[in-house]
């Protein structure tokens, strides 16, 4: 369960390549990074594999089905966390179990589930606007949760937070993935961010964005941000990435 | 001594009426005392803001005087209010699905725009004609109802128009139908436009009530109240009901903001 796979995958905007033949796969409940120079493709990948947007060539798969309309079985989280501004904590993450029309009780059970999962406790009837960022983007992590998805898609959910309460994020993130254990592709700018968190780290080139290089993460979890190993792999993803940053620089001066 | 600066400011607002009323007694009083006058204006004719309070006083509720019936005030006020609720009303359950749709559905923006861009700008007094002679019932509703119904249309579309994209594409991962997608993200997300349209299409419909009852001679309403006191050379009266329109027009505005403030907590 929760199997993605890309195979092929261009998308042209007008006449402009965004992505050219790009191949990966999300394993059943692996946590996977995607990293890259900005404007690479990496929000359009997740996009594909929404279903918000259908791609120019190639066929994306989750667990054998294959991807045409709006993929409904995906939990998405984004950088501006979306939450529905009229409804509260509690509203928001019912949107999906209500729209799919599950009965009350059923509903309160599973916003109760996940309310309790990410913390926020207390906080059930109060609106977006009356939140900070990180709690705002827990209601997001909830909300995608709630819906019972087999793999969440996150494009730079921590981005528009500040340092400490992003990396309280990211600790808060991996403790529930342990639990729910439902494949995550991830996202982010930051390579340190992609060491903390992922199994596998995909390194995008600049566009058309295609894949680079895979970077296997073995190590532990938990893990510490500034062990040995850790450097020595964010070095290396730094290395194949700043090749590809420089090159982006220069598509787009 | 520190003063509140919402009291300070509302000190100041009850001052400046207290001035206006004044300094409109004074220029009466000259201009009937011959020391001062603008010419072109009967200024004397005006009355004082005491002759229009009394007037006011005066012709608050309905009179009978033998055979003779005058109806006060607040009937009058009590028949426009009301035309303006009923034309509001009907205004609103037009306008709101018309300004979903086009705002939605780009096809029945298309269709319905060049129409509702031209009669749009015919204003509500321009349809009083036609009300008058072709209209057998319901003219001064019909007014209201013109005045009303395209600030409704207009502010739903841009509601419509201007929801956060996002908000659609989370709805859509969440599993929304097309149907959810209107009841449960577009409306809601509209609703404080559609609200401000409202608040603004009553204030149009206010304005082409009083125009409308000028010429639609029913028996009661404000507007018909004022030109008729002119007519019969009571201008106290006139003034004191030209006043009482502003006041509930003011109020009209102010409710709508208040309830708005209550029932829309989300907003920042």
């Amino acid at each position: 369960m929760g199997r993605l796979i890309l195979k092929d995958i261009s998308k042209k905007f007008n006449d402009l390549f965004a992505l050219e033949k790009v191949n990966f796969e999300v394993a059943d409940g692996e946590f996977v990074c995607l990293l890259g120079p900005s404007g690479c493709g990496k929000t359009t990948i997740l996009r594909l594999a929404a279903g918000l947007e259908l791609p120019t060539g190639g066929e994306i798969f989750l667990d054998e089905k294959k991807i045409v309309g709006t993929n409904k079985e995906c939990g998405f989280v984004f950088q501006e966390y979306a939450l529905f501004p009229w409804r509260t904590v509690k509203g928001n993450i019912e949107f999906g179990p209500q729209v799919k029309g599950c009965r009350k009780e059923e509903c309160e059970r599973i916003s109760q589930h996940y309310i309790d999962l990410v913390g926020l406790r207390g906080f059930e009837h109060h609106f977006p606007h009356e939140l900070s960022g990180g709690m705002k983007q827990r209601v997001g992590i909830a909300r995608a949760y709630a819906n019972k998805p087999k793999l969440l898609l996150m494009d730079e959910p921590f981005g528009a937070l500040d340092a400490q309460t992003r990396n309280i994020m990211q600790a808060e993130l991996l403790r529930i993935w342990e639990k729910e254990h439902i494949s995550v592709l991830f996202v982010t700018h930051s390579v340190d961010e992609a060491v903390y968190l992922a199994d596998r780290v995909v390194v995008m080139s600049a566009r058309p964005g295609t894949v680079k290089e895979i970077f296997d993460i073995k190590l532990p979890r938990p893990r510490v941000r500034t062990s040995l190993e850790a450097n020595a792999l964010r070095d290396a993803i730094l290395r194949s990435l700043g090749s590809e940053i420089k090159r982006a620089a220069e598509i787009t001066k | 001594m520190k003063v509140d600066p919402g009291k300070k400011g509302f000190v100041i607002n009850i001052l400046s009426l207290i001035c206006f009323v004044v300094l409109w007694h004074f220029l009466i009083i000259l201009a009937r005392n011959d020391i001062f006058n603008i010419p072109f204006i009967r200024l004397r004719d005006i009355p004082t803001p005491i002759e229009t309070w009394y007037a006011f006083v005066g012709s608050l509720f309905t009179q009978i005087h033998g055979p003779a019936l005058t109806y006060g005030i607040m009937e009058h006020m009590q028949a426009s209010l009301l035309r303006v609720i009923e034309g509001g009303i009907i205004a609103f359950i037009v306008g709101v699905p018309l300004g979903i749709g086009m705002g939605y559905s780009k096809p029945i923006g298309n269709i319905l725009n060049p129409i509702i861009e031209i009669v749009r700008n015919m204003p509500p007094m321009a349809w009083i004609p036609l009300a008058v002679f072709i209209l057998v019932a319901g003219g001064s509703i019909f007014i209201v109802f013109i005045g009303t119904v395209f600030p409704i249309i207009l502010n739903t579309i841009h509601g419509v128009k201007s929801i956060d994209e996002r908000l659609v594409d989370a709805a859509k991962t969440l599993g929304a139908s097309e149907s959810q997608m209107i009841t449960k993200v577009i409306i809601p997300s509209a609703f404080p436009s559609i609200i401000a349209g409202l608040r603004i299409g009553l204030g149009v419909g206010w304005m082409a009530i009083v125009a409308a009852e000028m010429v639609i001679r029913s028996p009661v309403g404000l507007g018909y109240f004022i030109w008729n006191m002119g007519d019969l050379g009571r201008y106290p009266e006139m003034v004191a009901g030209m006043i009482v329109i502003g006041i509930i027009g003011y109020i009209m505005n102010i409710s709508i903001l208040l309830l708005q403030k209550r029932f829309i907590k989300w907003v920042d």
